[in-house]
């Protein structure tokens, strides 16, 4: 198979696999933190504030992942 | 204060940049294929006698540095600069024109009342709540990365323009001052000693200390790091997202001009979406940057708790 054929389609798996991983975590975040803040809606700002900062951390590794994809497909 | 802060922040992103764009692109004769402002016709012209560029090209030209000359005026060798000095210099008005609207005293009117509700925020929720009763001392600085960073996305998604945080040497240099907004923080509290010592939890196990001293160096490293990465990538791909669903339309005229028509509302329709995503992307990276920094700080100026 031809070298490049092959890196586009692993920037393509790797991006599938990617947005999988960070919509699974970020998923399971905002169900938690929703669930707690309909369990204890006084404690509604903190959870977004804790929420918000845990998708950052999520969103800055999956970041990481993608701009390996697209180095992967632009090279 | 905040103009202070923020001229140090220009002049060290200033120092930054400078060498990063020495070996300028030898991109610059890329026709720019797809913009903003003329998405369908130009982009299907641009299709059909542009073979040689492959759409890569676009992307990566779309976003990367270049050459900045306006109606063939040359404006030095990076967009990203000029951006970047026209974000900063827009913040500086902001917040002289925000001052102003408190001389006649009593309440705020109009952009000063807009302004006060996002200081207040910073201050309150951001700064004091993270770093503590001292948060006050940082808030300033704070409050220029959070404007900084959220002027400039916003400049970005006008057309013919450039988002300078969009570029690794400007959120490096952002992602160091807060370091070392960091670091003095720590250092002003516990003295350069015991600032490096306290790094370490107390009460460690000897043993463990050869394995804790080299992760906690690199911990220290790791925030800023991950700070600029963020904010790099999340300027970038908005924008990468934006030309790749324009760049659909010149690649589906290439097959038949009807497929591109078709492809052409759809197209600027979801981009469009994209866009008003970047809006909000906007007001979060900027949000996140100034928490996460803040947070650093009041972990290192308060490392107990």
């Amino acid at each position: 198979m031809d070298p490049k054929a092959m890196a586009y389609l692993g920037a393509g798996i790797g991006a599938g696999l990617t947005i999988i991983g960070g919509a699974a975590g970020i998923g399971r975040l905002a169900g938690a933190a929703l669930e707690g803040i309909a369990r204890q809606p006084n404690a509604a700002g903190d959870i977004r504030g804790a929420m918000i900062v845990a998708a950052g951390l999520i969103e800055g590794v999956t970041f990481f992942a993608l701009i390996v994809t697209i180095l992967l497909a632009i090279k | 204060m905040i103009a202070a802060a923020l001229l140090l922040a220009a002049a060290l992103g200033q120092e930054a940049h400078q060498p990063a764009h020495d070996p300028s692109p030898a991109a610059t004769e890329h026709a720019a294929a797809t913009d903003h402002a003329a998405p369908a016709d130009h982009g299907a012209a641009a299709g059909a006698h542009e073979e040689g560029h492959g759409p890569s090209d676009v992307l990566m030209h779309h976003v990367t540095d270049q050459p900045f000359a306006p109606f063939g005026i040359h404006l030095g060798n990076s967009k990203h600069l000029i951006f970047f000095v026209i974000a900063a210099l827009l913040v500086i008005l902001l917040a002289q024109l925000a001052r102003r609207g408190y001389r006649a005293g009593g309440v705020p009117t109009g952009l000063a009342a807009a302004m006060e509700t996002m200081v207040v925020f910073v201050r309150d929720e951001i700064a004091e709540k993270n770093i503590g009763h001292d948060g006050r001392r940082f808030t300033p600085l704070l409050l220029s990365f959070f404007f900084f960073i959220l002027v400039a996305a916003l400049f970005g998604l006008l057309p013919f323009s450039a988002t300078s945080t969009g570029n690794l040497a400007v959120t490096l240099a952002l992602a160091t001052v807060s370091f070392f907004a960091g670091q003095w923080a720590g250092i002003r509290n516990f003295g350069v000693v015991h600032h490096f010592t306290g790094l370490v939890p107390p009460g460690m196990p000897m043993w463990l200390l050869p394995i804790m001293i080299p992760v906690e160096i690199l911990g220290l490293f790791s925030k800023p790091f991950a700070l600029m990465i963020r904010l790099f990538a999340n300027m970038l791909a908005g924008h990468m997202v934006i030309t790749a669903l324009l760049l659909l339309i010149p690649l589906m005229a290439r097959i038949t001009p009807v497929a591109g028509i078709a492809m052409a509302p759809v197209s600027i329709g979801l981009a469009l979406f994209i866009m008003i995503l970047e809006v909000l992307v906007a007001f979060i990276q900027a949000y996140i940057f100034t928490l996460l920094t803040s947070i650093f700080i009041g972990m290192y100026a308060h490392p107990a708790h």
